[in-house]
């Protein structure tokens, strides 16, 4: 039942935000309202998947699992956090061109949302490919929304590149349909596919896994076809950041990785070795990219391509503690990258810049910002004790116990790579003289509101995890392998 | 044994006697189709007539290769004429001394002579035409060679006779993939080869835009008259190879009997003046290809030459 | 012979032949200048899909195939060049593409070898999973998808890198409708659907970009990158 709400409140809502209505702050109001509702019904799919059944509302067209319940509460937390933000956004920054270009800002904001939030709930394969190409497709307008010309040639980056990898990743799709129907499956299905697997030929799995790991990690920022990405995740509007950042290119890795049991299943078919190939390519032109960019927000762009390869190297390495640490690492990323980029929202908006080397001395000018920016940092670079460290932590240790030394050894060099990339930028935009002047001394209150709501799930998961939530991650890690 | 003989002289009479009224049509048509009304189809006779009762003028400087090169233009067509299917459906006498890979060589050379010939002269505008001749030829050569090889690989041997019947047995193989590709390919090598629009404009007299015309641009006399009639005869033989051979195998000659063979003749010029008529729409709707296009042009006949290669590989 | 089985041979060597002409305009999408003439490549090419899909339809006796072809009349052949006619208009008829980022010949020769890579590739599947005339359709399929993401990536101009990605959906489901001959319907729909979408979406945002950078040949569009 939940599920139907997750699903039908956004869309809802997206209708009612084109309404022209009185109050001005009608759309963004019921925006907030609306999300912080998804978040209820998602935190209710996540207490009942963590006890072990999947929710089945609709059989063979809605179901939602342990995995899918993760991904859930990832995109309608960061949904809710994103929202509150763009109250301020909305608010300063677009009200001033009409009225009208708020309505259509949060109608496609909840479209998006709504995509988002199919993903992981639709169990026909078909579907959710639909919905991922819809992701992108409902955010390329999002994408360019400031009207810069910059902005613009990003969103056509991002708009062709992601189209392009989500044909190749139907190609693979049908293929897989194909095996499917000929050893006797009826629906098109995740389980259906699991179960089919091992009687389809090797050769026709691999081939489709790798036209989908091409298609979907076009999608997720993988090496080579990253490209998109520091574009579309910088130019974009900072909430809308968020939400790319936080969970659209997640929910891209979850279908991805929601594969690669399916794939395992064949006898003699071996993904992890290409998902251990491409995780460790991506994370090392992160990491070597990271150092030399310009922008901050670029900065936070190629740290989110790192995470990406992290997980896949996670999934790639095999076993039970190194899927559960993927999947906490999917889970710490998303909230410590949804911060850092509403920080970074608030760092533009007080600075009017987006250039790191013209900022100095944040946290002299305006604590708030110069402390969550700094926080940010941390969080997302692996220090302790916030929750990414320790997820990369597990991933490490499962590495070195099943002894595969030079995959760990690598990701250990990457990650400290981005690790001085990460603070030495970001810390020197926070510490040292103050440069120039801001152009307004404190963010609107909603950045303020967002960050905090934001920060709370990233510092707190780093000290203690509620019993429902490991439960979860322990199930959710269950999917990733057989 | 004699009669065999006979049918080949009959042939190669056929081909003399009828190109240049291919070539008078096509230019009537041409004209037609724009509007004007064109000359006489009998004007190509005319002007051959005309041309050898001509005084013949000889440049000092050019050798032996000049005064050589009407001859040869003239006896190669004559040569593949006695190879392929003109009017009858099995080899005649002479049909033994090449397949269908000599028979292009054979053409060629008569080509090679004439560029040779054009650069003897030191005409300023031969040698410009004789090098773009090269391009489109050298270009055209690998669309040749891979056309007679798919054709060879899906009939199952080079010998024109024996390729042509494995395209109506059963009618279902005229639809194949292989076939209707490399009849696409052939087409635009025709056009090519012949001087056509796209690629060049046979009846254009602006010596700069020249291609294939500007290599007949210095023979007089009798030359001219031959290397005239030798165009003619190239073009009919093309056009015999493509609709005896791929297109329309059908209306040729099964028997021996003299009488069978004379009706073959106004079949095989009706098959050309449909022909014809395609190719001039096909001239009239298009405009003239920049040089550097030409290329592309002629790349785009390789391309769909290899894709027959590739469909009938994939239909194993 | 009977008629039966000629007639069936008759329609084995038209699907053949329609997997050769779809392979053709594949190679027309990259080799093209004019981007109305890419325009005009395009809807040949869902054309030939449509037929190809009626004649599988038929040879299979599969009434979701007939579905598919009709929906790709439907989308590909009308509604897609209306769509992009009414949100591009003038622009579209003006453009010609001046420069490629590789040359047309050696891009031709490319082509080529995705060809031959494809070709490669299906023989080892198609040996483990025997089909009987449509054989043709996956390595023609893939190399349709290969070849649109290649045009897509030489192309400097919008339009035709949007008409080579809906030529790699194109290509999808050539090779889809021989080897999924009873592809559910919500296969062909959600492709279809999103096909009008991208069609949709990135024609206004061809017009956001001619508006806002000057010009369409977005191939040229360098100003975010490292330096």
């Amino acid at each position: 039942m939940e599920l139907f709400y997750v699903l039908g409140l956004p869309l809802l809502t997206a209708f009612l935000s084109l309404l022209p209505a009185k109050n001005r702050n009608f759309p963004a109001a019921l925006t907030i309202l609306d999300a912080l509702l998804v978040l209820a019904a998602s935190w209710l799919v996540v207490l009942k998947v963590s006890g072990g059944a999947p929710i089945i509302a609709v059989k063979d067209w809605l179901e939602c699992d342990a995995f899918g319940g993760l991904l859930l509460l990832l995109v309608s937390f960061v949904g809710f956090t994103a929202a509150i933000f763009s109250w301020g956004y909305t608010k300063n920054i677009v009200e001033p061109n009409g009225a009208e270009r708020v309505r259509r800002y949060y109608w496609r904001y909840n479209l998006f949302l709504a995509s988002m939030l199919a993903v992981p709930i639709l169990a026909q394969l078909t579907l959710v490919w639909m919905a991922v190409e819809l992701t992108t497709l409902l955010s390329v307008f999002l994408v360019s929304f400031p009207n810069t010309p910059e902005a613009i040639e990003a969103a056509w980056k991002y708009a062709v590149l992601t189209c392009m990898g989500a044909a190749l990743a139907l190609f693979g799709i049908l293929m897989l349909y194909w095996g499917v129907a000929a050893t006797g499956g009826d629906a098109f299905t995740w389980t259906t596919l699991l179960n089919a697997t091992p009687n389809m030929p090797p050769i026709l799995v691999e081939t489709a896994f790798l036209f989908i790991l091409v298609g979907f990690g076009t999608k997720a920022g993988l090496v080579p076809l990253h490209t998109w990405l520091p574009d579309a995740h910088s130019q974009a509007p900072s909430a809308i950041c968020a939400l790319l950042s936080g969970v659209e290119t997640s929910t891209a890795l979850y279908c991805l990785i929601r594969m690669v049991p399916c794939a395992q299943g064949a006898p003699g078919a071996a993904p992890e070795k290409w998902i251990l190939a491409f995780g460790l390519a991506t994370c090392a032109c992160a990491a070597l990219l990271l150092i030399q960019v310009r922008e901050y927000k670029r900065l936070l762009a190629f740290s989110t391509i790192e995470h990406m390869g992290i997980i896949l190297v996670a999934v790639g390495l095999g076993g039970s503690a190194s899927y559960f640490g993927a999947a906490y690492q999917m889970m710490s990323h998303s909230f410590a990258k949804s911060f850092c980029f509403l920080a970074a929202g608030a760092v533009l908006r007080i600075t009017g810049t987006r250039d790191i080397g013209s900022i100095r001395g944040l946290i002299h000018e305006s604590p708030f910002v110069g402390t969550a920016l700094l926080v940010g940092a941390f969080a997302i670079s692996g220090a302790p004790p916030f929750a990414v460290f320790l997820s990369e932590l597990n991933i490490l240790r499962a590495g070195i116990s099943s002894a595969q030394y030079v995959a760990t050894g690598l990701l250990v060099v990457f990650i400290v790579i981005a690790f001085c990339g990460i603070t030495f930028h970001l810390s020197r935009m926070v510490f040292g003289e103050p440069v120039a002047k801001l152009k307004r001394a404190r963010p609107p209150l909603s950045y303020v509101f967002s960050i905090v709501l934001a920060g709370i799930p990233m510092a707190l998961f780093g000290l203690y995890m509620p019993n429902s939530l490991m439960e979860l991650l322990r199930l959710a890690s269950h999917a990733l392998g057989r | 044994m004699g009669n065999k003989i006979l049918l080949n002289v009959i042939q190669v009479i056929v081909v003399m006697a009828f190109s240049p009224l291919v070539k008078g049509v096509l230019n009537r048509l041409k004209e037609r189709i724009q509007s004007k009304r064109g000359p006489s189809i009998f004007q190509p006779y005319y002007d051959i007539w005309k041309l050898f009762h001509k005084d013949e003028i000889v440049s000092d400087y050019s050798s032996w290769i000049f005064r050589v090169t009407p001859y040869v233009v003239f006896v190669t067509p004559i040569f593949v004429a006695l190879l392929i299917p003109v009017l009858t459906s099995y080899p005649l006498f002479f049909a033994f001394m090449a397949d269908m890979l000599g028979g292009g060589f054979i053409l060629a050379l008569g080509g090679f002579f004439a560029t040779l010939a054009a650069i003897d002269t030191a005409n300023p505008y031969g040698p410009m035409g004789a090098s773009r001749t090269r391009m489109v030829g050298f270009l055209a050569e690998p669309v040749f060679m891979i056309v007679f090889f798919t054709v060879s690989f899906v009939a199952g041997s080079t010998i024109p006779y024996i390729v042509q019947k494995h395209w109506v047995t059963p009618i279902a193989n005229f639809f194949e993939p292989a076939h209707v590709l490399v009849m696409i390919a052939f087409v635009m090598l025709i056009i090519a080869e012949t001087g056509s629009i796209p690629v060049d404009s046979p009846s254009g007299h602006f010596e700069l835009a020249m291609v294939d015309e500007s290599k007949g641009l210095e023979y007089s006399g009798r030359g001219a008259a031959l290397v005239k009639w030798g165009g003619c005869m190239k073009v009919f033989v093309l056009f015999c190879i493509f609709l005896n051979v791929l297109v329309s195998p059908w209306g040729l000659a099964q028997g021996d009997h003299i009488g069978e063979v004379l009706l073959a003749v106004p079949l095989i010029l009706l098959k050309m003046f449909i022909f014809i008529l395609i190719l001039v729409i096909i001239e009239s709707s298009l405009a003239k290809l920049r040089l550097f296009r030409i290329p592309e042009f002629l790349g785009a006949a390789f391309v769909a030459a290899v894709a027959a290669v590739m469909t009938r590989l994939l239909e194993f | 012979m009977p008629d039966m089985w000629t007639s069936n041979l008759l329609l084995h060597e038209l699907s053949a032949l329609v997997a050769g002409l779809f392979l053709l305009t594949a190679f027309g999408l990259i080799a093209t200048r004019q981007v109305l003439a890419c325009l005009r490549t395009f809807v040949l090419q869902s054309l030939f899909l449509a037929l190809s899909a009626f004649v599988l339809g038929y040879l299979n006796a599969s009434a979701s195939l007939l579905a598919v072809g009709a929906i790709t009349v439907v989308v590909k052949i009308v509604l897609i060049p209306w769509l992009l006619l009414k949100t591009l208009g003038d622009e579209l008829r003006a453009r010609r593409e001046i420069s490629q980022v590789l040359n047309i010949p050696t891009s031709l020769l490319i082509a080529l070898a995705i060809v031959v890579f494809s070709y490669f590739v299906s023989v080892r599947i198609l040996a483990v999973a025997p089909k009987g005339a449509s054989a043709m359709n996956l390595p023609i399929g893939m190399a349709g998808l290969l070849l649109g993401a290649y045009a897509m990536t030489v192309r400097r101009e919008a339009v035709p890198q949007i008409i080579a990605i809906l030529s790699m959906e194109n290509g999808a489901f050539f090779a889809g409708i021989a080897i999924a001959p009873h592809l559910p319907l919500i296969a062909e729909l959600s492709g279809a659907f999103d096909v009008l979408i991208i069609t949709r979406v990135m024609g206004v945002l061809v017009m956001k970009v001619h508006e806002r950078v000057g010009t369409t040949a977005v191939g040229d569009l360098v100003t975010l990158r490292e330096e």
